[in-house]
């Protein structure tokens, strides 16, 4: 998977990338909530959000090819959800609503990590209040995200070049393996890192 | 009063393999020492003593005392405020989302915040050369950088005694010059515990020679590491440093 895909945060020079944080981080909220609180056929007010959320957009000069690969990511998991509502009464028409609300929300979603460093969002999160343990959980995750990602590539890599077998089910034993090892290797650096914590002081 | 004083030191993996045996060394304060060995030796296991990460379980006689106060989990905030470990891997100790509250970590759990907070957090990337990294990701940062900020992060907690663990491994020479001049400018008592006998030549006048757990050896670094029997008895070798005395 490549690196740049996983990282969120777009630097540019732009008047949305200099606000603060909480700015931006309530922003988003209220995009998000305004738009769960809307009546399912609010449609003209859609437009006038995505029409915001698209000037925003323009506004922080990230590329919107850019912009609009990171949505794509996301957005099946919001298709398999709005494909559910199919199987109702008037369920073509609820379909496309919960896919433009969800579509609007991820939107507005991406843009706020687009343009606001992960470690500045954790630290309104902090101010906010959010539960620790979720924001440490989260922290933890962005920190150790990218590690996990070059020893999945490092792992995978060093199988290829001794598997020549063109046999699926050999692939997929293989494939097995690496994930059981990375499990492993990943519960044994959390030890690691529990004891550099310890080590300077955490819970003495 | 020594800055470190091990006597009798033994420990067992839970598995009843025995790791330590009987280890005993002192280390006075500003003073450096290299702990050499083959691999599997026990020098990791016995960085770990140091700060009280292990034993697992309280023993009744503690075998490590540090600036006069014994390893046991009544004084352990004390001993971790002053013994600053760094771990093998950078990675593993570097675990917060930017260089500044990686670094700020240590302090704050001796409960420093504000102004006293900022103005360590600063001094300590100004001593390891890396001010102005401040808002920099881990992930970012080449392999040498990420030790110099684990050594910040030991430094902002003012550290009086460090226990480095393979502080040169996969560093590439500039990184590993870099850090040398660190470590020697530092005032602090330090245990380095390596493969790259070049650096204990240069940076530590004693040795202790660990091998399955026991002091096999233990003296003035140049006598030692010239002793080409001891030095290949326990997987080592003379540095080149000692063989050849001509400048270069």
């Amino acid at each position: 998977m490549h690196r740049g895909l996983l990282e969120p945060y777009q630097n540019r020079p732009s008047a949305i990338h200099r606000l603060p944080a909480a700015a931006k981080c309530a922003a988003a909220v209220v995009v998000v909530l305004v738009i769960v609180l809307l009546p399912r056929a609010a449609w003209p007010a859609y437009g006038v959000t995505g029409a915001g959320l698209l000037l925003v957009a323009a506004l922080s000069r990230i590329p919107p090819s850019r912009l609009a690969t990171r949505l794509l990511m996301v957005e099946p998991f919001a298709l398999g959800v709005a494909l559910l509502s199919l199987f109702q009464p008037d369920g073509a028409r609820i379909f496309a609503a919960t896919v433009a609300r969800s579509t609007l929300c991820l939107f507005a979603m991406v843009l706020l990590g687009a343009t606001t460093r992960f470690s500045d969002i954790l630290r309104v999160l902090w101010s906010a209040r959010v539960p620790r343990l979720l924001v440490t959980t989260l922290a933890l995750m962005h920190r150790y995200l990218f590690l996990l990602v070059d020893e999945t590539g490092r792992m995978v890599r060093a199988r290829r070049s001794r598997n020549y077998s063109r046999d699926r089910l050999a692939t997929w034993r293989s494939s097995a393996t690496v994930i059981a090892h990375l499990f492993v290797r990943s519960s044994e650096r959390a030890e690691r890192i529990y004891s550099a914590m310890c080590a300077r002081g955490w819970k003495t | 009063m020594n800055a470190l004083e091990v006597r009798g030191l033994g420990y067992r993996y839970p598995d009843g393999t025995a790791a330590l045996d009987d280890v005993s060394f002192d280390l006075a304060e500003g003073e450096r020492v290299g702990l050499i060995g083959p691999n599997g030796a026990g020098k990791s296991t016995l960085l770990l003593h140091l700060n009280g990460l292990l034993p697992e379980r309280p023993v009744p006689a503690p075998a490590v005392h540090v600036f006069g106060t014994p390893v046991t989990e009544p004084h352990l905030a004390a001993i971790r405020a002053r013994v600053g470990l760094l771990f093998q891997d950078p990675d593993d100790q570097l675990f917060c989302p930017t260089v500044w509250e990686d670094v700020a970590f240590g302090p704050q759990q001796q409960g420093l915040r504000g102004e006293g907070l900022a103005v360590r957090v600063a001094q300590a990337l100004g001593q390891v050369g890396l001010t102005g990294f401040e808002e920099r990701l881990p992930h970012h940062l080449s392999r040498g950088e990420k030790r110099r900020v684990c050594l910040a992060g030991l430094l902002a907690c003012e550290a009086r005694l460090l226990a480095l663990d393979e502080p040169t491994t996969d560093l590439d020479p500039r990184g590993r010059r870099e850090l040398k001049g660190l470590l020697e400018s530092l005032p602090v008592a330090q245990v380095i515990a390596t493969h790259d006998l070049e650096m204990v030549v240069e940076l530590c006048p004693r040795v202790v020679v660990l091998d399955r757990g026991r002091v096999v050896a233990h003296g003035p670094t140049a006598e030692l590491l010239a002793d080409e029997d001891l030095m290949l008895a326990h997987g080592l070798e003379r540095p080149h440093i000692l063989r050849h005395r001509h400048p270069h």
